[in-house]
């Protein structure tokens, strides 16, 4: 029914298959909507954050699939501005993910504000010392550039590319392409490490808290380098999960394999200065406020396995596994790699959301649990709806793996 | 050009996008984001002229000073008044939060009305005054023709003295009714106590600010006790300062860690119902040491000794009894404090210079025992602190006018001389004045209600009550009903027609005595706003009524108003001279000596009017008072053991054995034990083994559990471990709880032979092993949305005893069982 | 009229006096009334009600009956130089006033993500979740005073020292033509309620001012003063466990202030007679 739309020399599902594929999605996308209904036109009461919990779950998402949709500029920043030609096999796949996930994050962001017809206040009354600030304006430009860097890849479908000027528009888009990487690169640092900075900067939260190098407290530079070590993790992951559905095989080793051991390196570098992190912590701002490193996890549900978990299976592990060749050639290790780093950095960010806030400071103070209402976590899968099938008609009408044809070439 | 599909799609792509280009879009936002500022539904308080009206507040007997911020004719803001002797700044929180009950409209009564639903459905619908009047003296007048005034029964809740109270007692007279009834309230046990050892009828008067050792059994001084904002004024004055040069020093003795208990320098934990014991405990030590104060004993007072009655035989006095029965080990036995406690207790307390021994249960809105509290006078007397600036002083009542005489007609001379149905006065009860647990069971025991008609003046004993709900019932079987509350509280739920009165900012009134206050001061409080509805005075209303009803009782009621009766009583005061009616915060009421403003005025109708602008009249605190003639008691002395007593004991054992008749009133010691203070155990009719934990109910200062609905502002201050939702909390010790396999947060029944309710289990190091504490104010079963269904009213649960002699309810002792839910 | 520089000149502060205050909580309720506090039916939900001055109850621990408890009023503590909320609110919604110490809160302006709460220490800031309860039908809307503007859902708000009265006070002090005002003619609603009159309030700065003298005491301390978030509130205690209870200590660190008082007797529990 809808052929003249798909891309040439490709196979794709029938109409209705992909009609059935999509329906789990439009169902995560309908609860969100009602839920963001509810919780636009009631307030926030629909969930259960308070007080206490002034972030939850919908920060957790967002600080994630941030995280996550790193590898989008980060391959950017490989392909166009280091020049890993190999990777011009991802990168589409790459940048798509990097727009969901940034485009998922800023419409959870709109609802999560108590007032979001005045979400513009922060630019119109911006306080250039909150690093909220700077992550708003980096994440609002950057999502903008991901829009521009989308733009080539939709034009590239087979119908829009009959407009003589669309084609013209798209391909003189591409050929400047390096400038927007650039762009890109620039924001994400930026925004990926003022994240980090939020949370470093709540000097009043000794569990959070980091000391730092000039405006920026380490956590700021951890948060770049965690983003960019597990975001083509997430690229691969996502990937690898399109050619699960496919049974396809849609980008050459070679473009995965050095995503693998780019990520390996950064992990690696990164667990190394998170654990002088913590151990700088542990040894400095914890005692400095009269607390010891178990005195966080003497209540409650959390614990030190947390963070063993964070550091050690979800960060020295997978490190080891990318690092190694033979591992990382070995499709379900690489996958079970690419999985224990993503879980680790989502795990890190729990630790600097949820935790942080879940822990009294003042000692005659109590310690408050949480559970997300329906409402919340219809917003947070909506997400993942939305991703699912943004990606999926990406996928059905536009050329997103280059190599698509030449490794599935169609035999009748 | 032709419209093809085409030219559309590009006439609209090419128009939204031409807009963005022209300032629409942000003024769009900029629109919404103003909109979002300025939400119509939030609201926006209109301004106007500002203004102070000063007035009492007289929520609770306290009467502390107010003044009232107003805009326009809207009330904004209740503040204390720093001019205002009781109070010097500062006022509680349920008067702080005042404006709630005045302007929450589904707390009050809009104007008179008659029941519509069924009773205690709360359905009414408005009638005008004359209908609702001449229902209610229709009904009187029916009595009356039938010769039975008596089956008229009013309860009055307005505090002893007050100008209301007198008028409603009066119509009652007038009516030929003698049951008139008042809920219970520590001022009985008070006033039953100094009747029987000091002959004086006088409100209670401790100078605790003089005085530089309180020894507290079980004031909640903290949670309400007294006057609240002068008792936490003076605890402000006592921690003020240097904390190691602090002049007074305060000891509470009190079952739980309460914040009084807390607060205070030493804590003293004996079982519930066993302070009297400890007190004669620490008399022992006194006495035995010696350190007792030997020139009052010798010269004021009586019963110290043995003596020798007419007779000649031979009675045991105080002393005697205290040194063999109450050793500082065999009252740990009683008690569970430690001997080595009360020995150094005894000693500091003896030690002080101006020591204070008082006594009291929470706030002042529950009573007492009569024995503890005649013990604890017996402490005061031992040290001589009775007459003596710190301790106890007895100063003369209010000198208000009484009220010229009525004329008693012949129907109501009969009624008069039916008996009361409360049996207070009686051979067995005295000399209580007025017995509502009596008056509840007399209608629940009857076939049918000997009352017929029900008057409820600022009570509602449906709540208040510790009778584990008997009130409820006999309500259930009184024919008509009519409450004068202006709150939709539980008992007006249960009325058959309602005539409102205004709240306290809508009215005049007065305030006499606040509870324990060392010197005589008389409140008047103001309108501070129109009254808001239909709704009037309920010393109006009784005027209004006496007419209707008939002349004969319209002609003892000859005032135009309730401020022409309000006038007259006070003209005494003028006649009394040296009342002052202006205060200054720099010579305190209580401050003896210093320099004073004269009173400034010299007409009665001078007076008036300055008491009218600033609230009251009172006389600061005098030197101690010359002892001839200070006791009026059958010796003329204070008597440790009572010549009333031994006379009403001998007078109830006339024709029966004495033993019985001690049985009879509830007494278990011998004849001459029974006539002074000492120790008797409460009793029970539970079965211990079935019910093994205690139930007691304690007040909070945050939480009306009076007759006044709380404001929903105090809902605020209360703790997530007191209410939770709609559950509220059992305070009890984890060791408790672990026995009976209980954690925090668990769902309970706590069941008593009187009734059951449910509440979460708080676990607290300081609530004594073995006791289930339960908070009383929660549990409405009336209001709105704010008060109802939060929690549950340990009244329920109460299974009430009864003190011996004054008949009084003893609420402290209800054995229960928790059973997990 | 000249616009003064007052920079830095007045610095208001509130000090608490623990052994004073009586948790009977007239100060949360004189707060909620005099800053048209929405009240809602259910108020026992404490993570969501608001409460600018909060009461916690604490306690010493100990087994019955040497157990104690305390209350700690909390308003917000309106930290000085740089609190932990100014910095990173998105807005600029609240700010430090230089010139009176006190930390300032926009509602027409906060868009309310929530930041400022996850930063203070204190849960001195609190979010509408719900629009402001007064319902017109009940005629709840009658007590609402025109001086602080009710606030719409969606946003935070918080203890402002009750800087309308500052302003009131300023107000009268200029039509009587005076630049300052005296000590009693600006305090905040819950030291004029306390009827314990266990808060002072002044001027930090101001030397004649009770509440200058009172904070050089040893007893005074501050809460999580570690932290270094320079709280203008300060408390009083003669109780160390209380003292101690302020703020976070390692084994040893916490030298409790040596104080002699008549209750050093054997059978005490009280102040002086806590080992720590």
């Amino acid at each position: 029914m809808d052929s003249p739309l798909l891309p040439h020399g490709v196979k794709r599902c029938s109409t209705w298959a992909f009609f059935f594929w999509t329906l789990p999605w439009l169902a995560l996308l309908a609860w969100g909507g009602l839920s963001a209904f509810l919780c636009l036109w009631k307030g926030l009461n629909q969930t259960n954050m308070s007080n206490i919990f002034a972030f939850a779950l919908w920060i957790v998402f967002d600080l994630a699939v941030i995280a996550l949709g790193a590898g989008a500029f980060f391959t950017g920043f490989l392909t166009y501005i280091m020049g890993k030609k190999e990777l011009k096999n991802i990168i589409n796949t790459a940048v798509i993910i990097g727009f969901i996930c940034y485009s998922g994050a800023m419409a959870m962001l709109g609802i999560d504000i108590g007032q979001p017809i005045r979400g513009w206040f922060i630019f119109w009354h911006a306080n250039i010392h909150s690093m909220l600030v700077e992550v708003s304006f980096c994440i609002t430009c950057y999502l903008m550039v991901l829009a521009i860097e989308f733009i080539p890849i939709i034009l590239e479908n087979r119908k829009l590319e009959e407009i003589k000027e669309l084609r013209l528009f798209g391909h003189n888009l591409h050929e400047i392409m390096a400038v927007f990487a650039a762009t890109g690169t620039f924001l994400s640092f930026f925004h990926q490490g003022s994240l980090g900075g939020m949370f470093g900067v709540m000097y009043a939260r000794p569990f959070a808290a980091r000391e730092g190098f000039y405006i920026w407290p380490w956590t700021f530079f951890l948060f770049v380098l965690s983003a960019i070590a597990c975001g083509p993790c997430f690229t691969i992951l996502c990937t690898k999960l399109t050619e699960f559905f496919t049974r396809k095989k849609l980008v050459p080793d070679s473009a995965i394999q050095l995503l693998a051991k780019i990520s390996a390196w950064l992990l690696s570098l990164y667990i190394v200065l998170k654990i002088a992190d913590y151990l700088g912590w542990m040894y400095g701002v914890v005692p400095r406020s009269g607390l010891t490193f178990e005195s966080f996890f003497r209540e409650g549900p959390y614990g030190v396995w947390m963070v063993v978990a964070e550091m050690i299976f979800c960060g020295i592990l997978p490190a080891i596994i990318l690092m190694v060749p033979k591992a990382r050639q070995n499709q379900a290790w690489l996958i079970i790699a690419c999985l224990l780093n993503c879980t680790g950095i989502v795990l890190n960010r729990f630790l600097f959301i949820i935790v942080t806030l879940a822990i009294p400071v003042m000692p005659f103070d109590r310690f408050w649990s949480y559970l997300p209402t329906w409402q919340e976590w219809g917003i947070g899968l909506a997400v993942v709806g939305y991703g699912f099938l943004l990606f999926s008609a990406a996928y059905r009408y536009l050329p997103v793996f280059p190599k698509e044809r030449e490794l599935n070439p169609i035999t009748e | 050009m032709k419209l093809t599909r085409r030219n559309f799609i590009a006439a609209v792509i090419g128009g939204i996008a031409g807009i963005q280009a022209t300032p629409l879009p942000w003024k769009f936002t900029d629109d919404v984001a103003i909109w979002t500022q300025n939400w119509p539904w939030v609201p926006v308080p209109p301004t106007g002229e500002f203004s102070e009206v000063t007035s009492v507040c007289n929520l609770c007997p306290g009467g502390c000073g107010i003044v009232v911020k107003k805009v326009d004719d809207r009330a904004v803001k209740i503040e204390g008044r720093t001019d205002y002797p009781i109070n010097p700044g500062g006022i509680c929180p349920v008067g702080m939060g005042g404006l709630q009950l005045l302007y929450d409209e589904s707390l009050r009564f809009t104007g008179p009305m008659k029941r519509v639903g069924l009773r205690g459905e709360g359905l009414f619908t408005e009638i005008s005054w004359g209908e609702a009047f001449d229902m209610l003296a229709g009904r009187i007048s029916t009595q009356r023709r039938k010769g039975a005034p008596e089956a008229v029964a009013a309860i009055d809740g307005s505090p002893e003295g007050t100008t209301v109270s007198e008028l409603v007692k009066r119509l009652m007279r007038a009516v030929g009714s003698p049951n008139y009834v008042r809920p219970p309230s520590i001022c009985d046990t008070y006033r039953m106590g100094n009747l029987l050892m000091q002959g004086t009828l006088s409100p209670m008067a401790y100078d605790l600010e003089n005085s530089d050792f309180v020894l507290s059994f079980g004031c909640g001084l903290l949670e309400g006790w007294g006057a609240p904002g002068r008792v936490m004024n003076a605890w402000g004055m006592w921690h003020q300062g240097n904390p190691a040069k602090r002049k007074t020093r305060i000891v509470q003795v009190e079952s739980r860690a309460s914040n009084t208990a807390s607060k205070a320098d030493i804590w003293v934990a004996p079982r519930p119902g066993t302070d009297g014991a400890l007190a004669l405990g620490i008399a022992h030590v006194i006495i035995k040491s010696g350190k007792y104060d030997a020139r009052f004993v010798s010269d004021h007072s009586w019963g110290f000794e043995d003596w020798r009655s007419m007779d000649g035989t031979r009675h045991t006095g105080f002393k005697t009894v205290v040194l063999e029965k109450y050793s500082p080990e065999k009252v740990a036995e009683i008690t569970g404090v430690e001997p080595k406690t009360i020995v150094s207790l005894a000693r500091a307390f003896a030690g002080a210079k101006a020591p204070v021994a008082i006594y009291g249960k929470g706030k002042d809105s529950l009573n007492g025992s009569l024995y503890e509290y005649m013990a604890v006078q017996s402490l005061n007397a031992l040290v001589g602190s009775i007459n003596r600036p710190g301790g106890v002083l007895l100063p003369d009542p209010l000198p208000l006018s009484n009220f010229p005489p009525m004329k008693v007609d012949s129907v109501a001379v009969g009624g008069l001389r039916k008996p009361r149905l409360d049996q207070a006065g009686t051979m067995r009860y005295p000399f209580s004045d007025s017995l509502i647990n009596n008056f509840t069971d007399a209608i629940n025991r009857a076939p049918r209600s000997p009352v017929d008609t029900l008057m409820v003046f600022s009570a509602n004993p449906f709540f208040t009550l510790p009778d584990g709900g008997g009130f409820k019932k006999a309500l259930e079987k009184i024919p008509f009903i009519v409450s004068f509350s202006p709150y939709r509280d539980e008992t007006a739920n249960m009325a058959d027609l309602i005539l409102p009165d205004s709240t306290y900012l809508e009215k005049m009134d007065d305030t006499v005595w606040p509870v324990g206050l060392q010197y005589p001061l008389y409140g008047l409080s103001q309108p501070v706003v129109e009254p808001l509805y239909n709704t009037k005075n309920v010393g109006d209303t009784v005027i209004e009524l006496s007419r209707a009803i008939d002349d004969s009782v319209g002609s003892s009621f000859p005032w135009e108003s309730f401020e022409e009766a309000l006038k007259e009583r006070a003209k005494g005061l003028f006649e009394a001279g040296e009342g002052l009616v202006s205060y200054d915060a720099g010579t305190p009421a209580w401050q003896r000596g210093g320099d004073r403003d004269k009173p400034g005025y010299s007409s009665f109708d001078e007076m008036w009017e300055a008491m009218k602008e600033g609230g009251m009249w009172y006389r600061p605190v005098g030197s101690p008072r010359d002892w001839q003639g200070l006791f009026n008691t059958p010796s003329k002395k204070f008597e440790f053991t009572s010549k009333l007593l031994v006379q009403a004991i001998a007078d109830y054992s006339k024709g029966q054995s004495e033993k019985k008749a001690l049985k009879d009133m509830g007494l278990s010691a011998p004849a001459d034990e029974a006539c002074m203070a000492h120790y008797e155990a409460p009793e029970t009719t539970a079965d211990r083994s079935e019910y093994p934990f205690l139930m007691l109910p304690y007040e909070m200062i945050n939480l009306a559990s009076g007759w006044i609905p709380s404001p929903p502002f105090l809902y605020k201050t209360i703790f997530e471990n007191q209410l939770l939702k709609d559950k509220s909390f059992a305070t009890v010790n984890p060791a408790t709880a672990a026995k009976a396999n209980l954690r925090q947060g668990d769902l309970v029944c706590i069941e008593s032979q009187a009734g059951k309710v449910e509440a979460r289990i708080n676990l607290f190091e300081g609530a004594m092993p073995g006791i289930v504490y339960l908070p009383l104010g929660f549990g409405h079963t009336a209001y709105d949305e704010f008060l109802k269904g939060k929690g549950v009213n340990p009244n329920n649960v109460v299974q009430a005893g009864q003190d011996p002699i004054s008949g009084y309810p003893v609420w402290w002792n209800t054995p229960v069982k928790l059973v997990k839910v | 009229m000249k616009k003064e520089n007052d920079h830095g000149k007045h610095k208001y502060g509130m000090v608490i006096d623990i052994d004073k205050c009586t948790g009977c909580g007239t100060c949360m309720v004189a707060c909620a009334a005099e800053n048209n506090v929405s009240v809602r039916a259910d108020q026992s939900d404490k993570e969501r009600t608001i409460t600018w001055m909060r009461l916690y109850k604490i306690s010493n621990g100990k087994p019955f009956p040497h157990t104690e408890i305390s209350y700690i009023p909390r308003p917000c503590m309106h930290c000085d130089h740089h609190p932990p909320c100014v910095s990173v609110c998105v807005a600029t919604a609240t700010k430090l006033d230089f010139n009176t110490g006190i930390v300032s809160q926009i509602y027409t302006r906060c868009i309310g993500c929530r930041y400022c709460q996850a930063a203070c220490p204190y849960g001195a800031r609190y979010f509408n979740w719900w629009d402001a309860y007064f319902p017109k039908k009940k005629g709840l809307d009658r007590y609402l005073t025109p001086e602080v503007s009710p606030r719409m859902r969606g946003v935070v708000e918080k203890c402002t020292f009750c800087h309308h009265r500052f302003m009131r006070a300023k107000t009268v002090a200029y039509a009587e033509d005076r630049r300052e005002i005296e000590e009693d003619e600006y305090i905040t609603a819950c030291t004029e309620a306390c009827p314990a009159q266990a808060i002072t309030f002044g001027d930090l700065n101001n030397p004649d001012h009770e509440v200058a003298r009172l904070i050089k005491h040893p007893f005074t301390f501050r809460l999580l003063e570690r932290i270094g978030t320079e709280p203008k509130v300060y408390y009083h205690s003669s109780r160390d466990w209380v003292r101690k209870l302020a703020d976070n200590f390692l084994p040893g660190e916490y030298t409790p202030v040596v104080n002699q008082t008549w209750a050093e007797e054997e059978w005490s529990t009280k102040p002086g007679r806590d080992e720590f």
